[in-house]
């Protein structure tokens, strides 16, 4: 669950927002309060605690006074359009640059993706239909 | 983070045993409630300065405040304080529950019924005489009078010798479970870096008595990256890079190299066909003293010639 | 409660070591010495018979001594106990156990007294010169060879500790052959009648001031190297 290599408060951080991107830790739900994400990731109650102050300061949780840590209202969206950015970033533009060296331009990229994408449904319910 | 809560301050401190140095010129200061990792190769001094800090071992030069006091013969100081040795000597036919006993009568916070758990996790036998117990029960002793003490400044030195993996993990989880109910200050030796990096807020790096890393720990976690790959490709991307480590195996070169990544930086590792690998803290803090140490010794030779 | 007196404790946790074999010495020395004296006294002898006997308790304590340092010195540090707080500590659990010696002594040597010495005419107890200034001179004496053997032992442990075995043995010989001197020297100018009618002279109680006196220097010296000494 922990990786090597990177900031510990960024992957605590990153597990509360996945739960919040797939739903299972809904908007205005409470939030693991710092306490219970260090005991259960085993790790320093203080990164437990920089991670969700991360997450504070970016508007994804909020503080009930006296009790406890929430799910700010629209923090899914935002975090969806953070990561739709990122996944731009990260594999839009590497595929872009890549089909340009094969001689393929924005438009050709749009076919092939849908053309794939359709193969994918196709198999998808008739493995459903199996 | 804590600010402005120095609970302990070294200035310059330095320790001589006849011709060899073992602490030289050491300088940090210890925030409150904050657990530190005082991490090093055998014999880099830690114990050396620990001892120190607790006053049971004397600078030869230098400046120690702890709680802005100077420690030495002062108990208003050393009773907030818990120093168990690694290879602590007990009273000679002494039972661990006189050891805890008597930590009672020491320690104001102490707390019986946290003792009594952790004897019981250890297994600690209780009918047999210390200087009979096993190596790993010998670290128990000290690990549970560490931790029941409950004392503001905690020190465990190496204290895990001999525990099995399970033993250890128990000591991990429960330091941070009391930890977490009862703040404190803890400063945590230890060579197993991995195993206690996700304990520790800050690290301390020591080698050869000198202090050559004194970060938060996830300011250092990514701090560097592990290139493999052609050797030519490897070199070519880490040109004008901090290489801290260098391996290969015929065409294939592994370089460990410092600073952090950009995207951009991925996109020409991906074209060029070359892998990322994370680096542990562990291996980060190793390459970086090894390199640190070969360019002392290679400054050293150039001041000879 | 107060830290010193925790030490104390601390030091009473080797019970072995403070109670139970000076005890033991006691009594089996004293089992001894009537013994011989029986055997002395049944094969016609008059006595009185006096023996080294009790002497033995109080040359054990020269090992409690030594081991209320070495094993309890480190430990002590671990509990974040000063040294200074250590050493008086030690220091009183080295005079409750030479008071309670010392009460034995005097309660055994007036018991010896009254009964003639266990009707076999046989001290253990009270030997002449010691009693002669009554049970509490006998006290004190005893309470300051106690003490003074336990400092020695103390004394040479800390120097150990703190100095390592080299230095202690050479102080022990420059001792040892100050002591030689001294002998040459009273022995030469035919002094030992002087000598031996001053010591008589300060008799018991005397002697154990000298001995205190000892003592407190032995124990001054202690303190300090105590204070650089290392676990």
């Amino acid at each position: 669950m922990i990786e090597e290599g990177r900031a510990l408060f960024l992957q605590i951080a990153e597990s509360v927002e996945d739960a919040i991107i797939d739903g299972s830790l809904a908007e205005e739900a409470q939030a693991p309060s710092t306490n219970e994400l260090a005991a259960f990731y085993r790790i320093n109650p203080a990164t437990a605690a920089k991670g969700v102050a991360m997450l504070t300061d970016k508007g994804v949780l909020y503080k009930r006074r006296g009790i406890g840590m929430f799910v700010a209202p629209g923090a899914r969206e935002l975090l969806l359009s953070e990561r739709r950015t990122a996944f731009a970033d990260r594999y839009v533009e590497p595929l872009l640059a890549e089909a340009r060296k094969l001689g393929l331009g924005p438009e050709d990229l749009a076919l092939l993706i849908r053309d794939r994408a359709g193969a994918q449904v196709a198999t998808t319910t008739e493995g459903n239909a199996r | 983070m804590t600010t402005g809560t120095h609970v302990i301050e070294v200035k310059n401190l330095t320790k001589h045993y006849r011709d060899v140095v073992a602490v030289d010129d050491v300088s940090f200061t210890i925030e409150k409630d904050t657990i530190y990792g005082l991490l090093g190769r055998n014999g880099a001094g830690k114990t050396t300065v620990m001892s120190i800090l607790t006053a049971q071992n004397f600078a030869t030069s230098g400046d120690v405040r702890v709680f802005g006091m100077q420690p030495y013969e002062n108990a208003k100081v050393l009773s907030r304080m818990c120093f168990v040795r690694e290879s602590q000597k007990y009273p000679d036919d002494a039972l661990p529950q006189h050891a805890f006993r008597t930590a009672k009568l020491f320690f104001p916070h102490w707390d019986d019924d946290l003792a009594a758990q952790l004897i019981d996790e250890f297994q600690l036998p209780q009918k047999t005489r210390i200087k009979k117990l096993s190596r790993g029960q010998l670290s128990a002793v000290g690990v549970i009078i560490g931790l029941a003490s409950r004392a503001e400044i905690t020190f465990f030195d190496e204290p895990y010798l001999g525990l099995d993996a399970v033993a250890r993990q128990i000591f991990y989880d429960r330091l941070l479970e009391d930890y977490t109910e009862h703040p404190r200050t803890v400063i945590l030796s230890s060579h197993l870096i991995d195993e206690v990096s996700n304990l520790i807020e800050r690290v301390l790096v020591i080698d050869h008595g000198r202090i050559v890393m004194d970060e938060a720990t996830d300011a250092v976690r990514d701090r560097a990256a592990n290139i493999v790959g052609d050797a030519s490709a490897v070199d070519a991307f880490v040109a004008g890079r901090q290489v801290i480590h260098r391996e290969s195996l015929g065409n294939v070169a592994s370089v460990t190299v410092l600073g952090a990544l950009t995207l951009a930086d991925r996109e020409r590792l991906a074209a060029a066909g070359l892998d990322v690998a994370p680096v542990s803290l562990q291996q980060l803090i190793v390459r970086t003293t090894q390199r640190a140490a070969s360019e002392g010794a290679a400054t050293e030779e150039g001041a000879l010639r | 409660m107060n830290r010193t007196v925790n030490v104390v404790r601390m030091q009473l946790i080797n019970k072995q070591t403070f109670v139970w074999v000076p005890l033991i010495v006691l009594g089996a020395s004293f089992a001894m010495s009537l013994a011989i004296y029986a055997i002395l006294n049944s094969s016609g002898l008059e006595g009185p018979f006096y023996g080294g006997g009790s002497q033995a308790p109080l040359w054990v304590l020269l090992f409690v001594g030594i081991s209320s340092l070495t094993l309890t010195f480190p430990f002590s540090q671990a509990m974040s106990v000063t040294r200074r707080e250590f050493f008086l500590g030690t220091m009183l659990a080295a005079a409750g156990c030479a008071v309670l010696l010392a009460a034995v002594f005097a309660v055994g040597g007036m018991i010896e007294e009254a009964t003639n010495g266990w009707g076999i005419n046989g001290y253990f107890f009270a030997l002449d010169w010691v009693v002669e200034d009554g049970p509490l001179g006998a006290a004190f004496f005893y309470f300051v060879m106690a003490m003074l053997i336990f400092m020695l032992g103390f004394w040479s442990a800390t120097v150990y500790k703190r100095s390592g075995a080299l230095l202690l043995t050479l102080i022990w010989v420059a001792v040892g052959a100050l002591l030689l001197v001294a002998i040459w020297a009273i022995t030469r100018f035919e002094a030992w009648g002087d000598v031996i009618g001053a010591l008589v002279q300060l008799g018991a109680v005397g002697l154990a001031a000298w001995g205190l006196a000892l003592t407190v220097v032995l124990g001054g010296i202690s303190y300090l190297t105590l204070r650089r000494a290392v676990p």
